[in-house]
């Protein structure tokens, strides 16, 4: 079945045509209402003193003079806290060690007590009557540490005898997860023809949506209310309710405004934001914390961060045999379930791509660290798979002396192998590879290219070009969603829904997907989002608010009518049967009866008519595609350059045109900001962090590659969902980070460093490619592959 | 406390201000004006873009003494009549927004480059762009929307 109207009901308006966003008129007067945005009579001003040091034991903290300043309402230090009965936040069961004993963390104090152990720990915090006030006062207390040893590094943390981040993490080693058949993979790399293998670091990131967190707290009624930006309201209902005192569902809500980005950091509860919930609880004033960029890059978490040793066994002909992989993942100190999830379970998923592997190996160890906390962010496990299977690909292509394509052909799953399950029992539903990759192909001149690396030499500059083709999981394995419609009798027909709108337009795809079944207006549709007395759920993750939510507003918009035609029966004295619809009205078939949808909201009894639905998606959803990218080295800088990106993308059906091509192209220069220059940097021995603001964090800037080729192949829906769509927001950045590496990888081994060019790891700066033109390549390994 | 006195968006304000107060402080805080966004503290995003006598210019860069009788603009003063400004009307046309939390000083900054440069080449887009960050769109829309605009106000399309 499909939700997608057939050509004789769309509209210019209707699901699949580009349309002006809903979200955009106030977005670009400055009429958003993003966290900071919104302040209360009589608000304060909350600051944070966080750690210096990356880990020691708090001896004491003198907080009398920062009290005693001007303007200041009340200073809360950790042990305050804990007498207080708040909760810190703790690792769920559900991760094993080695030993089979359950993972255990550090607890995540909201504010540090005992013991710091990251740069940027909250561990004292000023309420005051101004911004400025607070921060003075802060910068007032004096916390007095005793040094502990610090591991800042995967190398530093699995050295045997390193010091211990948590004493029930032996060796740092916080979390296992072991896949597939090790023996048969042993035995399979000794017969193989061919054997590659790759030494990857996936470079810690930092997901840096433009607008810093804010956070918002004060108290109604007994009612705790939080006003913050946040991907996942529910998820931060829950999270306060948990370690508040006093607290449940009941007696919190959550609202969110616009969302000023988010990229799967804004998806759990953030210690700072307990905080700021119980300073307003506390004082019974209204308070505020706006981070500063500093904080975000100190204490939002970060993204990716594990380095792998990787290997493919082939047979003569370029078929793969087997995989095997090990893994170490820096999770930080104080890592949620999610970091855990993301290179145990997550990656795994989606390790084999789409590329048919019989057998695999893969041990996978999660490592503490004295950093930051890893968290979701674009892709979230994914591109860290990905990239390993494609860095293979390209290396056992090299190795055999076979074009890259070719090889990646011979070992596509087949359309008749669907559905299909992988090695790690995950079904892909629908997925045309060899399709995706000719219209890759083409749409990239791939056979011209040749010609372009000989016109560029002659420029003096070195062209590489680099392919990825791949699928990945969407939905984050929360696949229901409710949606209510409420038509008005002031002329409004209203969707709530627990999903977010960040920037991925989602608001303005519900409304298509609304005007498709009740054919009014757009503007007489509204999307009602982000307060959690309205509607509760999963939220806004993994690429799945189109395929589950959407599909929510279709099916409560179909019922929605249905129930009206029955009202609208009682109306007009006919029977519901003989009722028909069309674009606001309702009319007795072969009679000029005929009554407004609002007007017949006026005549109920609230003066609405209120449905809810629900969709189910009947598994994730699996977006694929094939990225080529063709890059230019200056052999004198190292500088690179992107200088080609074309894709086709396979995302089932299409509800928005304009708004998935820019998901597609603003995620790939997210990827293109990973390959080239974007890295956390933190000093190994002092576990300070070196990339702490934009001068030092290298975002990609508007003088980057823009000119992108980008084609959608609607030929194959997605088969267990209402829509036929399939998740859209992470498949740029998962794309684009392997295609332009192995891009860059191509040229150098043009150059003569052959299969050595793979040393190289990302950020491909130009420093970094500088030198691997004179055969310096960085060690990555934290301990000697087995 | 000092006071200061200055155009703001087209109308008189005046306005009281500790020595210390950042522009953008005085914009959101005081002034209520919070299409002025905040998004890192080193200048280097330029979510806080306003323009200044017809200079674009970072708002948490500034002292709000600075702007004493000098003429501001900001996002919420480029709309005339409920009808967008054109820079408006082509980022909303051109997708040249996701979040749109960069997208007020994105469009002060190419406001003040039109006013200066009515028909600026790609190049002159990305040399006045290059002090604003945004994560969302890769900046591909964000170009082709100062391109639409200029077309606009020169009265191609």
């Amino acid at each position: 079945m499909s939700a997608v109207p057939d050509a004789t009901h769309a509209t210019r308006f209707g699901s699949g045509r580009a349309v002006r966003r809903v979200e955009d008129p106030s977005l670009v007067q400055g009429q958003g209402q993003f966290a900071d945005d919104v302040s209360l009579p009589g608000q304060t001003w909350l600051a944070f003193l966080r750690s210096d040091r990356a880990h020691a034991r708090i001896v004491s903290v003198d907080t009398a003079a920062a009290a005693a300043m001007p303007g200041v309402v009340k200073v809360f230090t950790g042990a305050d806290l804990v007498a207080a009965g708040i909760k810190p936040v703790v690792l769920p069961p559900g991760f094993k060690r080695p030993d089979g004993k359950v993972a255990s963390a550090p607890p995540k104090q909201p504010l540090a007590h005992g013991v710091v152990r990251f740069v940027g720990e909250p561990v004292v915090a000023v309420v005051a009557e101004s911004r400025a006030a607070a921060r003075a006062s802060a910068a007032a207390v004096w916390v007095e540490y005793e040094e502990l040893p610090v591991v800042a590094s995967l190398a530093a943390a699995l050295v045997p005898g390193a010091p211990e981040v948590w004493p029930e993490a032996p060796g740092n080693v916080l979390a296992e997860a072991r896949y597939g058949d090790a023996h048969a993979t042993e035995a399979a790399f000794a017969a193989a023809a061919h054997r590659v293998s790759v030494e990857i670091d996936n470079q810690r990131l930092a997901p840096s949506p433009m607008e810093p967190r804010s956070v918002l707290a004060y108290v109604e009624n007994d009612r705790l209310t939080v006003r913050l930006s946040s991907q996942m309201p529910t998820g931060v209902r829950g999270g306060l309710a948990a370690s508040l005192p006093g607290r449940t569902a009941d007696n919190v809500r959550v609202l969110v405004g616009d969302v000023g980005g988010g990229f799967g950091m804004k998806t759990g509860i953030y210690a700072e934001d307990i905080v700021v919930g119980w300073a307003a609880l506390a004082t019974g004033r209204p308070v505020k914390w706006q981070a500063e960029r500093l904080e975000e890059f100190t204490s939002a978490v970060h993204g990716r961060d594990a380095v792998s040793h990787a290997e493919l066994a082939l047979d003569a002909a370029g078929r793969v045999l087997a995989l095997r992989v090990r893994t170490w993942a820096n999770v930080g100190a104080c890592p949620a379930a999610v970091a855990l999830a993301i290179p145990l379970v997550i990656g795994p998923w989606v390790i084999t791509s789409i590329y048919h592997v019989p057998l695999l190996s893969l041990h996978l160890t999660t490592v503490l660290t004295h950093q930051m906390a890893i968290g979701a962010y674009r892709g979230a496990g994914r591109p860290e798979s990905v990239y390993i299977i494609e860095r293979l690909m390209d290396a056992a292509a090299r190795e055999m002396g076979l074009d890259p394509a070719e090889l990646r052909r011979r070992n596509m799953v087949r359309p008749e192998q669907m559905p299909y399950t992988n090695p790690l029992a995950q079904v892909y539903d629908s997925g045309q590879f060899e399709r995706i990759l000719d219209r890759g192909l083409a749409l990239a001149d791939w056979s011209g290219f040749a010609a372009r690396r000989a016109e560029a030499l002659r420029r003096g500059r070195l062209r590489g070009r680099g392919i990825a083709t791949f699928l990945e999981w969407t939905g984050g394995n929360a696949l229901e969603e409710q949606v209510r419609v409420d038509v008005t009798a002031d002329g409004f027909i209203e969707l709530s829904s627990a999903t977010m709108a960040m920037g991925q337009g989602i608001a303005t795809s519900y409304v298509q997907l609304a005007h498709d079944v009740f054919g009014v207006p757009l503007e007489r549709i509204r999307v009602m989002q982000g307060d959690t007395d309205r509607a509760n759920g999963f939220g806004s993750a993994g690429s799945r608010s189109l395929f589950t939510g959407g599909g929510a507003v279709h099916v409560a918009s179909v019922r929605t009518v249905e129930e009206a035609k029955k009202l609208a029966g009682e109306a007009l004295e006919a029977s519901a049967a003989d009722i028909e619809y069309r674009a606001g009205r309702f009319s007795v078939v072969g009679t000029d009866l005929v009554i407004d949808l609002f007007e017949l909201a006026k005549r109920q009894l609230e003066a609405r008519i209120v449905v809810s639905g629900t969709a189910k998606a009947g598994g994730p959803s699996w977006p694929n595609g094939c990225h080529v990218c063709e890059v230019e080295i200056d052999p004198q800088t190292g500088a690179v350059e992107v200088v080609a990106y074309a894709s086709v993308n396979d995302i089932g059906r299409v509800i928005s045109p304009a708004i998935v091509r820019g998901q597609v192209e603003g995620g790939a220069v997210q990827g293109i900001g990973q390959a080239l220059s974007e890295r956390v940097s933190y000093d190994t021995g002092s576990g300070q962090l070196l990339s702490a603001s934009f001068m030092d964090y290298a975002l990609p800037r508007v003088d980057g590659f823009r000119d992108f080729k980008t084609e959608f192949d609607e030929s194959v829906p997605c088969l267990t969902n209402v829509l036929g769509a399939k998740g859209v927001g992470e498949l740029g950045t998962i794309g684009a980070t392997p295609a332009v590496v192995n891009a860059v990888i191509d040229a150098l081994a043009a150059e003569g460093l052959g299969r050595d060019a793979e040393r190289v790891q990302m950020p491909l700066t130009a420093e970094a490619v500088w030198r691997a033109l004179r055969r310096e390549f960085p060690s990555v390994l934290p301990v000697r592959a087995a | 406390m000092p006071t200061l006195s200055f155009q703001l968006n087209g109308r008189p304000v005046s306005a009281e201000a500790p020595n210390a107060t950042l522009l953008v402080d005085l914009l959101r805080q005081q002034l209520g004006l919070t299409g002025t966004h905040i998004g890192c503290d080193t200048a280097q995003c330029g979510c806080c873009t306003v323009v200044v006598d017809g200079q674009a210019v970072k708002s948490c860069n500034q002292l709000a003494l600075q702007v004493a009788g000098r003429e501001v603009t900001t996002v919420e003063g480029l709309a005339r009549e409920g009808r967008l400004h054109p820079v408006q009307d082509a980022f909303v046309e051109c997708h040249g927004l996701q979040c749109g939390y960069c997208t007020p000083g994105m469009v002060m900054s190419a406001v003040a480059l039109l006013q200066h440069n009515p028909r600026p080449s790609e190049a002159e887009i990305v040399d006045a762009l290059e002090g604003n960050l945004c994560r969302c769109t890769g900046y591909v829309n964000i170009v082709s929307a100062v391109q639409k605009a200029a077309r606009t106000m020169a009265g191609e399309a």
